[in-house]
């Protein structure tokens, strides 16, 4: 065999670069041991793959070399052969305690960016945070001064009608004063006949008529006289030449000077109590007060 | 890759086997990225890259014992444990499935590669595209998607015979492409 020939066929590549089949291997390996060349050759091929290897060879990550030393020195402890090596799961195994220095400290420096992009993580959060607390003030703030609108509207209606209310009573007195001014203005003034009437059938019954000379007029103030019974109305009559004429119904809502009749003359005048509405004559077993001019 | 000879090949392989951290952590550090490369070219998608990643270096961990150095150098015994267990990776039914789900979202953004790296354009998957397509097929379905030659026949329905000619031509031409 020409040993130049068979080191320049290929198989030395071959072997090297494990392609080789097994009766090969085993032929190149022989044929090693005897001949210097062919093993000589092998070494060559060995080192200048070797060396081409590390042309522009590419660096693992960093973190590839911790887990191993990790996963080495577990195995050590441990004290036997084995080693459960799964890359993931020895990843979590890798403690800060069981790397060198250096790895601290240089894992600790990658730490640093991190924990800034943390802090202004942080600081959103606060922000936030923040945005929350001013939010849910501003509401409690609303609705208590939506509380406080609603109170004060109220109250606004409820004086609005006690306004309403007082200006009412207001009028009804500013009518009472009116009426009973004008009742005083008619005793004071001269020309009023004042006819004094006294009770009939009580006592205690009485009533006058104010009797305006001039226009004949006729007023009347019953304000000592009993209620009239349900359906009944007391009737004023003046005696006109020794009979009676209707002077006019009481009415029930007057309660100081009530405008009667015009009586264009007159002795003296009389309350019966009548039905409602009055009669054309006076029942005499109702009568009430009489006075005489 | 000598650059920094605090040990030399066969004292870590001794340090190793004795179970010296240190000697671990410096194996990581000193092997680490020209065997993520190799994994990436296998694995595009980066996250699962790290996972094969230390599953390799535990395996190393683990199998440091078996390692034999008169069989080879331990880049070549490190880088094929690398690119087997890079294989196993792509060929398990979490990465189809993941990889359809990628898939699906690639095509609903039509983003290209967010998280895949282009494993094209790295380590020695970047030299194998330079080859001619028929060289390029063959390394790409052996190397990288491990076919047995068998399958590669049955794939592009060729004789097995020429698959293997085909295949030792591309690697003698990758080899020169290599050269520094």
């Amino acid at each position: 065999m020409d040993i130049q020939q068979y080191i320049q066929s290929g198989i030395i590549e071959s072997y090297v670069m494990g392609l080789a089949s097994d009766d090969e291997i085993i032929e190149v390996e022989k044929l090693a041991l005897e001949q210097p060349e062919v093993q000589q050759a092998i070494d060559d091929y060995s080192e200048l793959l070797e060396q081409q290897a590390f042309q522009n060879a590419v660096a693992p990550p960093p973190g590839v070399k911790e887990r191993l030393m990790a996963a080495i020195r577990e195995d050590d402890s441990a004290g036997s052969g084995a080693i459960a090596f799964s890359a993931h799961s020895s990843a979590s195994v890798v403690t800060p305690a069981m790397l060198p220095e250096q790895e601290i400290s240089s894992s600790s420096a990658t730490i640093v960016p991190i924990s800034t992009k943390q802090s202004s993580y942080k600081l959103w959060q606060y922000v936030a945070a923040a945005s929350i607390i001013l939010f849910v003030c501003s509401a409690a703030y609303n609705v208590y001064l939506y509380n406080e609108y609603s109170e004060k509207s109220q109250q606004y209606i409820s004086l609005l009608n006690e306004r309403t209310t007082l200006q009412a009573s207001n009028n009804i007195y500013q009518t009472t004063i009116k009426q009973l001014q004008s009742a005083n203005d008619m005793m004071a003034d001269p020309a009023m006949a004042k006819v004094k009437m006294d009770g009939q059938k009580n006592k205690q019954d009485a009533a006058l008529v104010l009797w305006d000379t001039r226009t004949k007029d006729v007023y009347l103030v019953a304000n000592k006289l009993p209620s009239p019974a349900q359906g009944k109305q007391y009737q004023l009559w003046a005696i006109v030449d020794g009979k009676p004429v209707d002077a006019g119904m009481l009415d029930a809502n007057c309660n100081s000077v009530c405008k009667m009749k015009n009586i264009p003359k007159a002795e003296a005048f009389a309350i019966t109590l009548e039905k409602l509405g009055g009669n054309p004559g006076p029942t005499m077993t109702e009568l009430y007060v009489m006075g005489k001019i | 890759m000598n650059s920094i000879q605090t040990y030399s090949e066969a004292e870590l392989v001794t340090l190793l086997q004795q179970r010296h951290q240190e000697a671990f952590s410096y194996l990581y550090d000193n092997y680490s990225s020209a065997l993520y490369t190799i994994i990436l070219n296998i694995v595009p998608d980066k996250e699962m890259a790290n996972d094969v990643l230390q599953e390799v270096f535990i395996k190393i961990w683990k199998q440091i014992e078996s390692y034999d150095k008169t069989k080879g150098r331990l880049f070549t015994w490190m880088l094929n444990i690398a690119r087997n267990s890079g294989i196993d990776m792509v060929r398990s039914k979490n990465y189809q499935k993941a990889k359809q789900n990628h898939e699906l979202t690639e095509n609903v953004y039509e983003a290209g590669g967010s998280i895949e790296n282009n494993t094209d354009t790295i380590g020695l998957r970047k030299l194998v595209y330079t080859l001619k397509e028929d060289y390029r097929v063959l390394v790409e379905l052996s190397y990288f998607e491990g076919y047995t030659q068998d399958e590669i026949a049955k794939m592009l329905s060729i004789p097995l015979g020429t698959v293997k000619t085909r295949l030792r031509a591309a690697l003698i031409q990758l080899k020169k492409v290599i050269k520094p």
